[in-house]
């Protein structure tokens, strides 16, 4: 499902996955501007998730000079320098304006170095938006993965890691796969080593993030051999069917983790009666039907009236994972009704 | 000041052309400002006595920034004291050869060295993009001179920039039309009439017919236009003609492309 989230810059959406890989450094092949508004962000947002320092991303600050006359040789000099930094990875992201001169960054990326070199082509004016580069940035790096042998274990392929509560999202689905005796093998790419990215064939299960990392899905099915589920577990039943069709893939029963999740959420839900009766409404106009469709699931569980004048509770967007993620919104929901 | 620009399909004359018109304008006590705007940077050439003079964008390259560039760096006088500029390019394969045009532009407008009686712009092959449209744009030439010959490549370049002239004409306050065909004859059967005819099909008309001679060769090997190493040549009156009818002409046209098919129907029926 793509969100309005999902268009915007190629290049961050790149971003947002390059960036998590530790020991590496990614260098942005364009003007100095590309670099500097996606680290502004990109400094705020791992400020916000207490990380004491910024990603390192180098920008090759392509000039008029480098239009009109080529820009690869301060490619090559920006991945020269970056190398002897020693990193485990250089990614190398093009911008519109690289791409629209045709430098040939994927030729410079080719040089033998002592550090691997990857191309992430990211290009925003050939069309995609941030989704388009999240997905590029992660097939571009698949290529470090191999076939190997496969134990029963779960790569998260996808997370949005500028998403807000993306440490959340990932806890809650930890502890649902520890119900069912699962470990996962590599977040896919969420502060990862390029060694952890290269056992990435080992899973026998890819979870995505969400629908729209489908495309990364199949390349991994196709390269690898995984099966996947498509998207993270939202909603309460959705959160008892995601248990059992992971129980299924991983040919575990599911049967005693579903009954524990079961009760878990008749509990939360017990916790919230008091709620009973009270009169809600839901934003103006969802942007996505599936969000008022969990929003509607919990209003018929809690016995709540949604209607015109209630008091407004929010529906977030991305929905909030899994029975925890559900916690957190009826509390929210809750001092909403007690405001 | 007058501002005219040739285009052409590669290899049709537009250098030659322009360096014979440039010299020939030169003789009638004109001061003139001839700009080479392709990559090749072989425009003006023959006006230097076979020098290949600095461009533009060699400076810009070599210094690393054109702030310290003066018009004397950019600037050469050649035959009959015709000013001679070279836009330059990137190497062929890398960069982006129209974007150096734009910025040779800007250059030349900050440095004020586009300032002329006449100023003659020799323009790329075809107008690939934006930057090579840059002559027609605002402020910069209002007439411009197709070049070309019988053959039919040449003419479905020339319609091709006549598509050009006529998208940027209908800009509010654009001045740039068409002023004329100049064919550069490749001594092809009935090649005046067929020009003439594709001229007038255009909306347009043929300023001058430039037979093929070897005094065009000869001169090239010397290292210098017809003008100044023939005067007395019957091609060198041909360009001091086509210089004169350039100054006089006052008919200016938004041409009118011909469709594929209607171009070569043209073509065929003077083949025979």
């Amino acid at each position: 499902m793509a969100t309005p989230n999902d268009d915007g810059c190629t290049l961050t959406g790149a971003l947002s996955v390059t960036t998590e890989i530790l020991r590496s450094i990614t260098i942005i092949h364009g003007p100095a501007g590309c670099a500097h508004h996606n680290f502004s962000l990109l400094h705020a947002l791992h400020a916000s998730r207490d990380f004491a320092v910024p990603p390192p991303v180098i920008s090759t600050d392509m000039t008029e000079k480098e239009v009109i006359f080529g820009g690869e040789h301060i490619l090559e000099e920006a991945v020269f320098c970056a190398a002897e930094k020693r990193p485990d990875l250089i990614c190398v992201l093009s911008t519109c304006v690289s791409a629209a001169i045709g430098d040939d960054v994927e030729a410079v990326c080719r040089i033998p170095s002592q550090v691997p070199v990857v191309h992430v082509p990211t290009a925003g004016f050939l069309g995609g938006g941030f989704l388009a580069g999240h997905i590029q940035a992660l097939i571009s790096l698949s290529r470090f993965a191999r076939r190997r042998e496969q134990v029963p274990s779960v790569n998260l392929i996808g997370e949005k890691t500028l998403e807000y509560e993306v440490d959340e999202h990932y806890r809650e689905v930890l502890r649902l796969l520890t119900l069912l005796g699962v470990p996962v093998n590599v977040r896919f790419v969420c502060g990862v080593t390029l060694d952890e990215i290269s056992h990435l064939g080992e899973a026998s299960l890819n979870i995505l993030r969400d629908p729209s990392m489908q495309p990364v899905g199949e390349h991994l099915r196709r390269e690898l051999g995984i099966p996947y589920i498509d998207s993270f577990p939202l909603g309460l039943e959705g959160t008892l069917r995601f248990l059992d069709l992971a129980g299924r893939h991983l040919s575990i029963d599911p049967s005693a983790a579903v009954a524990a999740e079961e009760a878990l959420q008749k509990e939360m839900i017990g916790a919230f009666t008091h709620l009973r009766r009270k009169r809600i409404s839901f934003p103006a106009a969802p942007t996505d039907e599936y969000r008022s469709r969990f929003g509607y699931e919990l209003a018929d569980m809690l016995e709540l009236e949604v209607r015109e004048g209630g008091n407004p509770v929010p529906l977030p967007d991305p929905f909030p994972v899994g029975t925890s993620g559900i916690r957190r919104l009826l509390h929210r929901w809750r001092r909403r009704c007690h405001a | 000041m007058k501002q005219i620009a040739l285009y052409g399909k590669g290899g049709i004359g537009k250098s030659t052309t322009s360096a014979n018109l440039s010299a020939a304008l030169s003789e009638q006590g004109l001061d003139v400002l001839q700009i080479g705007c392709d990559p090749k940077r072989d425009s003006t050439r023959m006006l230097m006595q076979g020098r290949l003079i600095p461009t533009v964008m060699d400076l810009v390259r070599e210094r690393g920034d054109d702030r310290s560039l003066t018009i004397d760096d950019v600037v050469y006088r050649g035959y009959h004291g015709v000013r001679c500029v070279e836009a330059g390019g990137p190497e062929p394969g890398v960069g982006c050869a129209g974007r150096g045009i734009i910025a040779t532009f800007q250059i030349l407008e900050r440095l004020g060295a586009l300032r002329a009686d006449v100023v003659v712009y020799d323009v790329l092959g075809d107008v690939v993009c934006g930057g090579f449209a840059m002559p027609m744009r605002e402020g910069y030439a209002e007439e411009v001179y197709l070049v070309t010959s019988g053959e039919l490549m040449s003419l479905y370049a020339a319609n091709n920039i006549c598509k050009a002239i006529s998208r940027l004409s209908s800009r509010a306050r654009s001045r740039c039309r068409l002023g004329g065909v100049i064919c550069n004859a490749k001594n092809l059967p009935r090649e005046e009439e067929l020009v003439g005819e594709f001229a007038k099909r255009i909306g347009s008309s043929m300023v001058q017919f430039i037979p093929r001679d070897q005094v065009v060769q000869q001169a090239e090997l010397n290292k210098k236009t017809v003008v100044e190493f023939a005067p007395s040549s019957g091609q060198a009156a041909v360009y001091r003609e086509l210089a004169r009818r350039i100054m006089e002409n006052r008919r200016l046209d938004v041409p009118v492309p011909l469709d594929i098919e209607e171009l070569e129907a043209l073509a065929y029926g003077y083949s025979e």
